[in-house]
């Protein structure tokens, strides 16, 4: 899957608005693939959410600290998706190589409910406490204080 | 897995490619220093760390790659992606061999045939991926991807 193009990068402007870019379209992405991601079958998609949930957390690996705690939170946030979707994944690998051994496809189909049921509860858990919402107002706070001449770091917009 | 390593002077106000020549600077230093030993296939986290270290390299190549002369960036991440599917690849079995390996006991009778016959089989894959990836770590191609992203890091700093 081809990440999508993050528009207006500018090399010589300072990392912050940049990087508040890059944040955006990558939590964009992810939010995407969450309704068709939230169908227990659809696991072409949930592979996707997996991988876009992968760039988010390394993009906020590098630029968190330029956003405060909210990013933080939204980092380990994608780490715990990425984690649950990527063990759906092997389950997904796994269970054609199995044929034959039933035993081990009962218990890989058990295992892939399970952390289906976990990804959707964890997803929801993220929305709910405002993990999604809290990343944007961070980045939207700290630019805007970039915007209007102030020094940045973590002014509330008033 | 090791984590990441401080990047010295970070700073959110410094332009876009300043902070992509310090940060790439020292994900590709963490590369090359989890290089040793890779290959073994009784020391498995050895392979894992140096994995982890590659796709934050990779990341970082992604993240900034505006920041960097095109022809100049483009073959650089095609040779640490080539590193990074490698080791991927290489990964992935040792995962689903230890994964498998711990369900021997609790698996019934008539099935335990079936699950050493995959173990083997994924065994075989192992080799198969260490063989495939043994060119990649060699001193020589390390070298010569330490000087390619050196020069990368360079004309990011002009």
């Amino acid at each position: 899957m081809k990440a999508r193009q993050v528009e207006g990068l500018d090399p010589a402007a300072p990392l912050r608005p940049n990087a508040a870019r890059l944040v955006r379209v990558r939590l964009d992405e992810l939010r995407s693939f969450a309704p068709i991601a939230l169908e227990p079958p659809a696991s072409k998609t949930q592979h996707e959410m997996r991988i876009a949930a992968k760039r988010l957390r390394y993009v906020l690996e590098i630029v968190g600290p330029c956003f405060g705690p909210e990013a933080d939170a939204a980092r380990d946030a994608a780490k715990r998706l990425q984690s649950v979707l990527g063990e759906i994944h092997d389950c997904d690998a796994m269970l054609p190589r199995a044929w034959g051994i039933e035993s081990l496809r009962e218990r890989l189909r058990a295992r892939r409910e399970q952390l289906f049921g976990e990804f959707s509860e964890l997803w929801r858990e993220q929305a709910d406490g405002g993990t999604w919402v809290e990343l944007e107002r961070s980045l939207d706070r700290h630019t805007f204080s970039l915007q209007s001449g102030e020094s940045g770091g973590d002014k509330e917009i008033e | 897995m090791a984590r990441a390593r401080e990047v010295p002077g970070f700073d959110c106000e410094e332009p876009f490619a300043a902070a992509a020549a310090r940060v790439v600077e020292v994900r590709a230093a963490e590369v090359f220093a989890h290089s040793e030993g890779v290959l073994d296939l009784e020391e498995i986290e050895r392979l894992h760390d140096m994995r982890v270290a590659t796709r934050r390299l990779r990341a970082a190549l992604e993240v900034f790659d505006s920041c960097f002369p095109h022809k100049r960036h483009r073959k650089a991440l095609k040779r640490v992606k080539e590193l990074a599917d490698a080791l991927g690849e290489r990964r992935d079995c040792d995962v689903a061999i230890e994964f498998l390996s711990g369900l021997e006991a609790e698996t019934p009778r008539d099935d335990r045939a079936g699950l050493a016959a995959l173990v083997e089989r994924l065994r075989a894959e192992q080799r198969e991926a260490n063989e495939a990836l043994a060119p990649y770590v060699k001193p020589k191609r390390l070298k010569k991807l330490r000087r390619r992203l050196r020069k990368l890091v360079k004309a990011a700093k002009r």
